[in-house]
């Protein structure tokens, strides 16, 4: 059929004028509510969306990140996956000097667990003074919940993308309360930590050896459909975890095997550090592809929200990290509110957490509304993502794919920004966590990408 | 009197549902002056000139200024108004109980569509626009002050998708009966239109109209199509198009002449098709010949173009300074042709006067303005364009202030006899203003010629 | 076409006549069939039938088509159709109307037109090869579509119905199509006389058969070049509406008068586009066999024999 062959179906975009001028005509019409860019954003998207790259930068871009398998194949100990004398944390890059409370809390408790202070002050001294390297843990294919601090002695997940063939790591999850994640460390956080070195890595490690590879991309896509988002929800998807794990546990460590196993049953948060190594190996499968504007990190440090696109490889863009929407736990306020922190929104950047809000309907409340608000919060990503996720649905939504694959330069034209679902850390170093919640990233961490990336275009439109 | 002026950020509205909340609250009693516009540099500096303080704005914020005996009543009705334009669209509508799409990407995604129509500023209309090319829908961009490189571009997407793109700066365009933008109701019929110029379409389908003769459709291309730059790329499709249409039996193709290149690539394009080709390029003719030769070339007779002239015993005299108030600038380009340029001929439709602002076929401030300042025995030649789009009534804003001219006035009323706006009405209000009403542009400069 | 049996009664205490409340005007679009009825004088109608997304309108005229279809939605897009660009008020049959100085007014309802359809487009040159490949696709006994009742009284064949035509074995379709093929002029005309206003309903089934014929052999013939098809068809056409009026419905009269002119609604004239080739040819056949009770299927059966008849004329000539 030729656009002549009969009256057309007409989407209009701008002046209402027209739109009723093709109603009055008994023309049926889809009109778009638009609005104009985010500011200063105009000129860059023209040159970004006229750049002949994009289209097919970006249908490959997040063709990769859509069709990763990330397999859960190990569990190591951070001592051989880093660097001499460093440090990973959440984030964009961060000093000790622009370190919030709790990624310094952080910082202290890795320094007293490593041995090298004996205590705060010396530990304080010594990260002052540069000692130790802080390097951010996505440049090391590592992610990190909160302040994210890995340090020689923690063990981590190691996840692999079977179909690209990358790896990515994340801490294991030291539980609820007063953790190193949230910059406690005091003596119970560091007797916890001991004994995860000691005892929860060999055994975890010595059980996956005994499982085999264990398919995550299938579990999540499991966990979806049991009301999980895989950010703030991990409670079908640890079970679901601990059903693979649990004999094999029993069999590899039988006298330690209780204990282990009641450590990970008494945190429904447990598989979230495994969930988050998958999204980063399957957002790592998208990176490098010169012209796309795919968003394939959103990360915080607790000071700076950072976000990194497909096409310009390695640079970080950022906005001050804003303070969470949300409720909180006992007798703390907003007052008592860190600015948003860790590299778990590396959820949202694959589609889940605050983009899979809709599967999740349990938790609406946790974050002040409705369940409307939730099928809401997923609906309006769908205008900022190239994709709906071929494995990850939404049963509430028709089993409609969770929209994936962050486009800097949708974000900039609609001005809706990535919903983030988070927890709320203590701003005072060694608090802990104070709540949890919903937080927009700052736009000018996108609009920077979007100037960066047109930039780039090497033959601009003026 | 009190002032009030007041600045909201985030919160856009298109300029012509502004115009008309403006007109909605200037209207309440006790007030005598009322703005609602998006806070850019030339609204910012009217709202200045009316004598309002105006605080640091950003062109994305709305401005408010209200004068009148309690301008916080008008402000309380202006928050009700906005309201209904945020919620029009949700709400209402048929019913629709999706979230309204925000990008053209998304509303192309959920199907049905055939084509897009990009009307948003002309800086975020190439946006909008490859958004429908890379979805595979045709588009026509009736936003102007889209760069050349951009047009080019989004053009050159358009032969890899194989879709349509019309414009930017494409005013008027039919598709299958369908208006679109500043398009008049036309009968049905055997002639197809490929247009640089949207005004220009718009003369030749009244004049065809008038005569009973009817078209297929009308697609416009934007007044740079045919440049070196862009290389026609647009024009070779429409015709290509319209050659493959069994509705089209004669195709019609209104432009300024062509860049010399393009000229031959045109030219090769006509000679291939099967369909005959009318082409009126302007410079060459006039659009009312151009009209005359496509009834020739179907061999329909040639009708006496209708004029409502003066009536008898009221003409005012001229003899001074031709006048040429146009808002089409395909028309104000004819005229000077016709005319041999002797006066001076300002065309409202401009970019330069359109930023920030509706078009003169909605707005008619700036001629009225315009005609306020006429001197004595001056002769002003206008254009009034009817159709889907245009002032639902231009005669109730128009007509009183051609009466207040001090001297003659003629008009180049073009529309038809099923546009909205009554062709015949509108014709009798003029006259009855004093002035001479001509269907046929050139007509009309010829007979404002002769008055000066 | 068969009416459904919802059609709207006045009901005491509904009724809401002119001065009883604000006129409430709509635009929309119209088939220029009915233009010359809407750029006449005014004059009186009546409402023959009304329905949620359809009413119909006979107006004292000489003109034809004399029947207008004011239709919402998704109504059928007859070609004598006015569409609203807004959901139709209540209206009941008898309210008073009237068609004429560029509106139609029904009840409070003002109606304006401000685009026009053509509801006989060129069909442009065919490729008499097509024509073969068509053919078998619109045998009636091949197909059967299940259907429902639906919003514009042009009720959707129940599923007994299977989609099959209405006078399915009649003797006096045989004949016609028997007669159109062989050209011989007064075996079509009898059988045409025997057909005209055969069948229940608001648009008799053999009054669809001789439609779809007529807009056929019109069309086709002329886009094939088969010049004694097209005469055919006016001769058929002359016989046909001669006098219409007087042995069918007003909405069958009407819509005959239309088909003698080679106008029809988008369903049929998607089906001879799809013969011609210019868009795929079984969806544009489900769409049309979908329409009505048996209206669709006989629509069917006509053009199934209006393009035998061109392909055996095309040979003869």
């Amino acid at each position: 059929m030729s656009l002549l062959d009969a009256p057309p179906h007409v989407i209009t975009v701008g002046t209402s004028l027209l739109d009723d001028a093709l109603a009055a005509q008994a023309v049926p019409t889809t009109p778009v509510a638009w609005r104009p860019p985010l500011p200063g954003a105009a000129r860059a998207l023209a040159t970004v969306l006229a750049d002949p790259r994009r289209a097919a930068a970006n249908a490959e871009a997040v063709r990769r990140l859509t069709s990763a398998r990330p397999y859960l194949v190990g569990v190591r100990r951070a001592a051989e996956v880093l660097p001499e004398r460093t440090f990973l944390h959440a984030g964009p890059p961060i000093t000790w000097e622009r370190a919030s409370g709790p990624m310094r809390g952080a910082l202290i408790g890795a320094m007293l667990l490593e041995g090298l202070a004996s205590g705060e002050e010396e530990a304080v001294r010594r990260l002052e003074r540069g000692e130790v390297e802080l390097r951010p843990c996505h440049e090391h294919g590592a992610v990190g919940p909160m302040a994210g601090v890995v340090c020689p002695s923690m063990w981590l997940f190691e996840v692999r993308d079977e179909e690209h063939g990358g790896t990515a790591f994340c801490s294991l999850n030291e539980g609820l309360g007063k953790v190193l994640r949230y910059g406690a460390y005091g003596p119970e956080v560091l007797e916890r930590l001991r004994w995860m070195d000691e005892v929860l890595g060999p055994v975890l490690a010595r059980a996956l050896a005994r499982t085999g590879p264990i398919d995550l991309r299938a579990l999540v896509a499991q966990a979806l459909q049991m009301g999980d988002e895989l950010h703030n929800r991990n409670r079908a998807a640890t079970s679901l975890l601990l059903r693979e794990l649990a004999p094999a546990v029993v069999e590899a460590a039988p006298g330690q095997a209780a204990r282990v196993l009641r450590f990970v049953i008494g945190n429904d948060h447990f598989f979230l550090n495994a969930g988050m190594a998958a999204a980063k190996a399957s957002t790592d499968a998208a990176r490098g592809v010169p012209g796309s504007s795919l968003v394939v990190a959103m990360a915080r440090n607790g000071t700076d929200f950072g976000v990194q696109v497909s096409g310009l490889e390695g640079r970080w863009f950022t906005g001050p990290a804003g303070v969470p929407d949300g409720l909180y736990l006992g007798a703390y306020g907003p007052q008592d509110a860190n600015p948003d922190i860790g590299d778990s929104t590396i959820t949202e950047t694959s589609g889940l957490g605050g983009f899979a809000m809709a599967a999740a309907p349990a938790i609406v409340r946790f974050v002040g509304g409705e369940v409307e608000d939730a099928f809401a919060a997923t609906r309006s990503m769908y205008e900022i993502t190239l994709a709906e996720h071929p494995a990850y649905q939404i049963p509430g939504l028709g089993f409609r794919g969770t929209p994936v694959g962050i486009d800097v330069a949708l974000v900039a034209r609609t001005g809706v920004l990535p919903v983030v679902n988070t927890g709320i850390a203590g701003r005072v170093a060694g608090t802990g966590q104070v709540g949890a919640g919903l937080v927009r990233p700052p736009a000018e961490a996108f609009v920077k990408a979007l100037l960066a990336l047109a930039d780039s275009v090497s033959d601009p439109f003026e | 009197m009190t002032d009030l002026v007041l600045v909201r950020k985030g919160a856009y509205h298109d300029s012509v549902s502004l115009m008309r909340v403006s007109r909605a609250l200037g209207e309440l009693p006790g007030m005598e002056a009322a703005m609602v516009a998006m806070a850019t540099e030339l609204n910012v500096s009217v709202v200045r000139e009316m004598g309002f303080e105006v605080p640091a704005t950003e062109p994305g914020d709305l401005l408010v200024a209200l004068r009148g005996r309690d301008p916080g009543t008008a402000a309380g009705e202006l928050d009700r108004r906005l309201a209904e334009l945020g919620g029009r669209r949700g709400a209402g509508g048929g019913g629709r109980a999706e979230d309204p799409p925000l990008t053209t990407r998304s509303a192309a995604a959920r199907g049905h569509a055939d084509l897009v129509l990009v009307s948003v500023p002309g800086e975020h209309a190439f946006c909008e626009a490859v958004d429908a090319v890379e979805a595979g829908l045709p588009v026509m961009v009736f936003s102007d002050g889209v760069p050349l490189r951009l047009e080019r571009r989004l053009k050159e997407l358009g032969e890899e998708r194989g879709v349509l793109v019309m414009g930017p700066d494409c005013g008027t365009a039919v598709i299958a009966g369908v208006g679109l933008g500043f398009a008049n109701v036309l009968r049905p019929g055997p002639v197809g239109v490929v247009a640089a110029s949207g005004t220009g379409a718009q003369q030749v389908t009244s004049l065809l109209d008038w005569a009973g003769t009817g078209v297929s459709h009308v697609l416009g291309v934007g007044g740079r199509d045919l440049s070196a730059e862009v290389g026609g790329l647009s024009t070779l499709r429409a015709l290509r198009m319209l050659d493959d249409d069994p509705a089209t039996e004669l195709v019609v193709l209104v432009s300024k002449p062509p860049a010399p290149g393009v000229a031959a690539r045109v030219r090769e394009a006509v000679a291939a098709m099967r369909t005959p080709v009318v082409e009126a390029f302007l410079d060459e003719g006039d659009l009312t010949g151009a009209a005359e030769a496509a009834l020739r070339a179907l061999g329909r007779p040639v009708p006496g173009w209708p004029c409502w002239d003066v009536p008898a015993g009221r003409g005012r005299p001229g003899g001074g300074t031709l006048r040429g108030l146009y808002s089409g600038g395909t028309l104000k380009a004819e005229a000077e042709l016709v005319t041999g340029l002797s006066g001076t001929f300002v065309d409202y439709g401009d970019d330069a006067y359109t930023r920030g602002r509706p078009h003169p076929m909605i707005d008619p401030t700036l001629r009225l303005d315009a005609l306020s300042r006429v001197a004595p025995g001056d002769v002003v030649l206008m254009d009034v364009v009817l159709g889907h789009g245009a002032d639902p009534d231009p005669a109730a804003a128009l007509a009183p202030a051609v009466a207040r001219v001090p001297g003659p006035v003629v008009v180049a009323l073009v529309g038809t006899a099923s546009d909205p706006q009554d062709l015949r009405r509108q014709a009798a209000a003029f006259q009855e203003a004093g002035a001479a009403v001509f269907l046929s542009n050139a007509q009309a400069a010829r007979h404002a010629r002769s008055l000066s | 076409m068969t009416v459904g049996t919802h059609a709207r009664r006045l009901r005491a205490g509904a009724r809401t006549g002119p001065g009883l409340g604000p006129r409430v005007t709509v635009t929309g679009a119209a088939s220029t069939a009915v233009r010359p009825l809407l750029e006449g004088p005014r004059r009186p109608a009546r409402v023959l039938a009304a329905f949620p997304s359809a009413v119909y309108l006979e107006v004292r005229t000489e003109l034809e088509p004399s029947v207008l279809a004011v239709v919402t939605g998704e109504a059928a897009r007859l070609p004598n159709a006015a569409l609203l660009s807004a959901p139709l008020p209540d209206l009941a049959v008898g309210e008073d109307a009237s068609a004429g100085d560029g509106t139609v007014r029904i009840g409070r309802l003002t109606l304006r037109v401000r685009r026009w359809w053509d509801p006989a487009p060129p069909l442009g040159p065919v490729d008499p090869a097509l024509l073969a490949q068509a053919a078998p696709l619109l045998d009636p006994w091949e197909h059967g579509v299940p259907g429902g009742e639906t919003a514009d009284g042009l009720a959707r064949s129940p599923a007994s119905g299977q989609g099959l035509p209405g006078l399915a074995g009649n003797e006096a379709v045989g004949l016609l199509a028997a007669s159109c093929a062989s050209g011989w002029l007064l075996g079509a005309v009898t059988a045409a006389e025997q057909l005209v206003g055969l069948g229940p309903g608001l648009t008799p089934s053999g009054d669809d058969v001789l439609a779809g014929l007529l807009v056929t052999l019109r069309q086709l013939g002329a886009a094939a070049g088969v010049e004694p098809a097209v005469r055919l068809a006016g001769w058929l056409a002359a016989a046909v509406t001669f006098d219409a009026r007087t042995r069918t419905t007003p909405l069958s009269a009407t819509l005959l008068h239309c088909a003698a002119r080679g106008e029809a609604g988008p369903e049929v004239i998607g089906v001879l586009r799809g013969v011609a080739g210019r868009q795929p040819l079984e969806p544009a056949l489900r769409r049309l066999r979908r329409l009505g009770h048996t209206s669709g299927a006989d629509l069917t059966q006509g053009m199934a024999i209006g393009l035998a008849s061109v392909r055996a004329l095309r040979g003869a000539a």
